[in-house]
């Protein structure tokens, strides 16, 4: 059975299912009949090239992604209209779109590319980067539905976002940062070129003539970089001073300025050195570090587009058997709503007709499909998958869990720096003292010596000298060797800060589902009586998506080297119990007990696992004991952690019993379970109110909100993408072992960061009292710092030493 | 070397560098930089028929203005 790439999109399948066309001469294999409508459609409109340029990217099969086109409509309703459609001033309309689907470049440029060959549209860039798309149109001569359409015809899919809301801001952000950067390296670099002249001059002698020239040019380079690329400072310090605080903003700011000041002073009246190198590069390195925090704030912001750019801003009402598309906002407590397969429930409700089963995942982390009938409720957020379901809103969209969980996540986003406010305080109080201690020396050397320029100096060299260095070296350096060694090891921490605040932690909070164990319920236990035929049963297993098909259909590859590909006729799903499938007049069953007793059939139930039974013509041939497996080792690295001092809980929206299970397997003594996400929220809260430090580890947008309030959260790589981005940690590599990694590497480079405070701080009771009593011309000042640099930056390289268990 | 020189070398390529400055900033400004990972793809699939869309844009918003411009010059032309 030999397997082919689909011409569309790249996915293999064996043979026989593909359609099979002749284009120009040659045999194309498709895997559906929509990857077949789009490979046809870019070749009709010259669009061909697309597929050189794809290459070997897979794509989603076209009949995945496209959707039904019956929604089309509400693109053009009033409400929607009011939302998202920004009118411009020529009569055009505007509109930021998420396009889903895009997988690589080729795909950015097809969807660019059929967007500008649309008639009425005038402007269409998509961002590769977070898939989002700005457009421009005459709706004269197009609608947005059209628009819509012409991009699902291609196999993509669109919603739309409300880039006021927190977009347009944080790319403003970006871009004056950048800008602001730019101009500050500029000038450094420009600066320090005719600094070395400058300091071989100092050495070797120079004419006035000629540093007059040097100080002139520094001055001219250094002006624009101190008020404009360090406004910021500027205006951190003024909003600092407004409300009685002094920050790393007031230090940086006064102690350029005044170098700054003093340069000047210096140039004009031909005495002393000029400091003008010193100005720009405080502060093009500090402006440097706080672009890094914006960036990352940026990405969170693009996830959060996301997750509400997927949810419907409609819904279909049903009121006296009237069907109506009423905006969310305007539905009220008792509003009869229709929910049909595929559909995402925004508002929150109880079912008053219909059954169906409906995907939790997204909430529950747990990936099986929860059957709900009249009379269970309905959360928001959940997927309803296979039918139409009647329900009554018992919450208005404000108050429904998803909006609050959009909610808590903006919220905590804001108020994720706490470790940097405590920086921001100690260094406020270390900036104070050294303004204090700077300001003293100043008008002790004026009234004891008299000499007002020389009093400056040194007031200026105390400044100058215990801003930047050792101590600004200490962390950065530690930590930097830290990241790069766990890096390695597939542990990403997404900022230095993090490393330090993970070694203080005490308490480890666990998900289960896709965490400590794999996620994937494969088979334990296997019972089979005569007759049976794998490869009937893989091909009924193949046409769900269940998690316990899936896992049946790995084991059956695995085990049977032997199975034809069969096709199966009137394949039906049952409603989260099971597979009903004919074949040569034969009828195969596929599911759990409770299918196989309403056929009639008696079948074992008593098992701690989940059962799938298989039975052909009410005969059952076989069944099948799954459960989800643990991770690899993870009791042993559970015990690890335990032994380094850290308390563990385990937090699961799944079951009592199978919670207790896995915690009793891997020694996991405190367990919450039937947890939602706030709960796990409030449970972290919690421990903070005890004075914990904690650890968050999860995988899904279930553990999104508990992720962003703990202090130290960690992802697993194969997790959701809301869960990856909110946290701060991601293991790569998907296991706990990582995890113990994670927590020596943290502590080891926590005790260097310590270790090079201590010596740093040494250095600045050393040096700034020197300073403070006339010791520390130039030279010596730059022989001193390049030292205590060179011992902090030795020190942090000891950290690369650190062995770990198991490897190398 | 005479003064003079010595001036004109750092002013010049000051001047230089700054001219390469503001197109950078520019460049920023306009949004060149917005997207990463375009960028860098860009290499890669720039060709002809990209500057032939990007004229087909361009004509197409001057078709659009000149329709709103006739539009304006008829809602101020007397009635007859």
């Amino acid at each position: 059975m030999s397997h082919i790439a689909c011409t569309h999109c790249n996915l293999t399948f064996s043979e026989e299912v593909l359609i099979k066309e002749e284009v120009q001469g040659e045999t194309r294999y498709f895997c559906c009949k929509g990857c077949q409508g789009v490979y046809h459609l870019l070749n009709a409109e010259g669009l061909g090239t697309f597929y050189d340029k794809l290459g070997d990217t897979q794509l989603k099969p076209a009949s995945e992604t496209s959707k039904s086109d019956s929604d089309l409509g509400k693109f053009d309703l009033e409400g929607f209209k009011n939302k998202y459609i920004k009118n411009h001033e020529d009569d055009l309309c505007e509109i930021h779109l998420i396009i889903e689907g895009i997988h690589c470049s080729a795909c950015v440029w097809l969807n660019e590319k059929v967007l500008h060959k649309t008639d009425g549209i005038m402007e269409a860039s998509i961002n590769y980067t977070n898939n989002k798309a700005k457009i421009v149109w005459d709706p004269h001569s197009v609608k947005l539905s059209h628009i819509i359409q012409t991009i699902r015809s291609i196999g993509y899919n669109a919603y739309p976002y409300d880039p006021a809301l927190q977009e347009e801001r944080a790319v403003a952000t970006r871009k004056t940062y950048y800008t602001r950067i730019l101009v500050a390296v500029f000038g450094s670099m420009n600066i320090m070129w005719l600094a070395i002249a400058h300091y071989a001059g100092y050495f070797s002698g120079i004419e006035q003539s000629y540093k007059n020239i040097l100080n002139v040019a520094q001055f001219i380079l250094a002006t624009p970089v101190l008020f404009y690329s360090g406004w910021i400072f500027f205006r951190g310090a003024y909003y600092g001073y407004k409300n009685n605080i002094v920050n790393m903003d007031t230090l940086v700011a006064s102690g350029a300025l005044l170098a700054y000041i003093y340069s000047i002073y210096a140039m004009v009246t031909l005495r002393g050195e000029v400091y003008f190198d010193s100005v720009v590069m405080i502060i093009t390195f500090v402006l440097v570090g706080k672009y890094l925090e914006v960036l990352s704030k940026k990405q969170a912001v693009d996830t959060l587009d996301g997750i509400m750019g997927s949810t419907p801003t409609e819904v279909t009402t049903v009121n006296k058997g009237i069907k109506a598309l009423v905006s969310v906002e305007n539905i009220i407590i008792g509003d009869a709503i229709e929910l049909k397969p595929g559909e995402r429930v925004v508002i929150d409700g109880l079912v008053l007709s219909g059954a169906a089963s409906f995907d939790e995942s997204s909430l529950t982390g747990e990936n099986e499909p929860i059957y709900k009938q009249k009379g269970d409720s309905i959360l928001s957020g959940s997927l309803c998958l296979d039918s139409v379901v009647l329900y009554e809103a018992n919450k208005d969209v404000s108050s429904s869990l998803l909006t609050s969980i959009v909610n808590l996540l903006e919220v905590s986003m804001s108020r994720k720096p706490r470790i940097e406010q405590l920086a921001n305080t100690i260094s406020g109080y270390f900036s104070t003292t050294i303004l204090v201690i700077s300001l003293l020396t100043f008008t002790g050397w004026y009234f004891f010596m008299g000499d007002f320029e020389h009093a400056l100096i040194i007031g200026i060299s105390v400044i100058v000298i215990a801003c930047p260095c050792a101590l600004g070296l200490a962390t950065p350096m530690a930590t930097l060797v830290g990241i790069s060694m766990a890096a390695k090891r597939g542990i990403l921490f997404k900022e230095a800060g993090f490393l330090e605040s993970m070694a203080k932690s005490d308490v480890l909070f666990l998900d289960k589902t896709g965490t400590i164990t794999e996620g994937k319920p494969s088979v334990q236990h296997v019972h089979i009586e005569d007759g049976f035929d794998a490869s009937l049963l893989y091909a009924l297993v193949s046409t769900s998506n269940h998690p316990i098909s899936k896992g049946i259909a790995a084991y059956l590859s695995q085990k049977y080297d032997d199975i034809t590909s069969i096709v199966l006729q009137d394949i039906q799903s049952i409603d989260a119990k099971g597979l009903k499938a004919t074949y040569h007049k034969q009828t195969l069953i596929g599911g759990n007990a409770s299918l196989l007793k309403e056929k009639g059939l008696a079948v074992p139930m008593d098992s701690e696992h989940s059962l799938f039974f298989f039975a052909i013509d009410n005969e059952v041939l076989a069944y099948f004991e799954l459960s989800d497996t643990l991770r690899e080792n993870a009791a042993d690295a559970i015990d690890d952690i335990k032994e380094m001092g850290v308390e563990i809980v385990m937090l699961t929206g799944d079951h009592e019993k199978s919670a207790q299970k896995v915690a009793s397997q891997v020694g996991i003594s405190q367990v919450y379970s039937k947890l939602l996400p706030q709960d796990k929220a409030n449970i972290i809260d919690e421990y903070h109110k005890q004075g914990h430090v904690t650890v968050m580890v999860g995988d899904g947008i279930n553990d999104a909100v508990a992720l962003a309030l703990s202090d130290i959260s960690i992802a697993m790589g194969n997790g959701a993408d809301i869960a990856i981005d909110v946290s701060d940690v991601v293991l790569l590599d998907d296991k706990i072992e990582s995890l113990h990694e994670a927590y020596i590497l943290s502590r080891r480079t926590y005790r260097g960061i310590k270790e090079n405070l201590g010596f740093s701080l040494l250095y600045n009771v050393i040096a700034v009292p020197l300073a403070v009593m006339g010791f520390v011309n130039p030279l010596i000042a730059a022989l001193s710092m390049s030292l205590s640099s060179l011992v902090v930056v030795g020190n942090s390289l000891r950290i690369k030493n650190l062995k770990f268990r198991n490897k190398t | 070397m005479s003064e003079e020189i010595v001036i004109l070398m750092i002013g010049v390529s000051t001047f230089l560098g700054a001219l390469g400055l503001i197109g950078l900033i520019w460049a920023v400004k306009t949004g060149q930089f917005d997207d990463h990972s375009k960028f860098i793809d860009a290499t890669r699939h720039d060709n002809e028929e990209d500057l032939r869309d990007a004229a087909m844009m361009a004509e197409k918003k001057a078709a659009h203005k000149k329709r709103i411009k006739e539009l304006e010059r008829k809602k101020c032309m007397p009635a007859d």
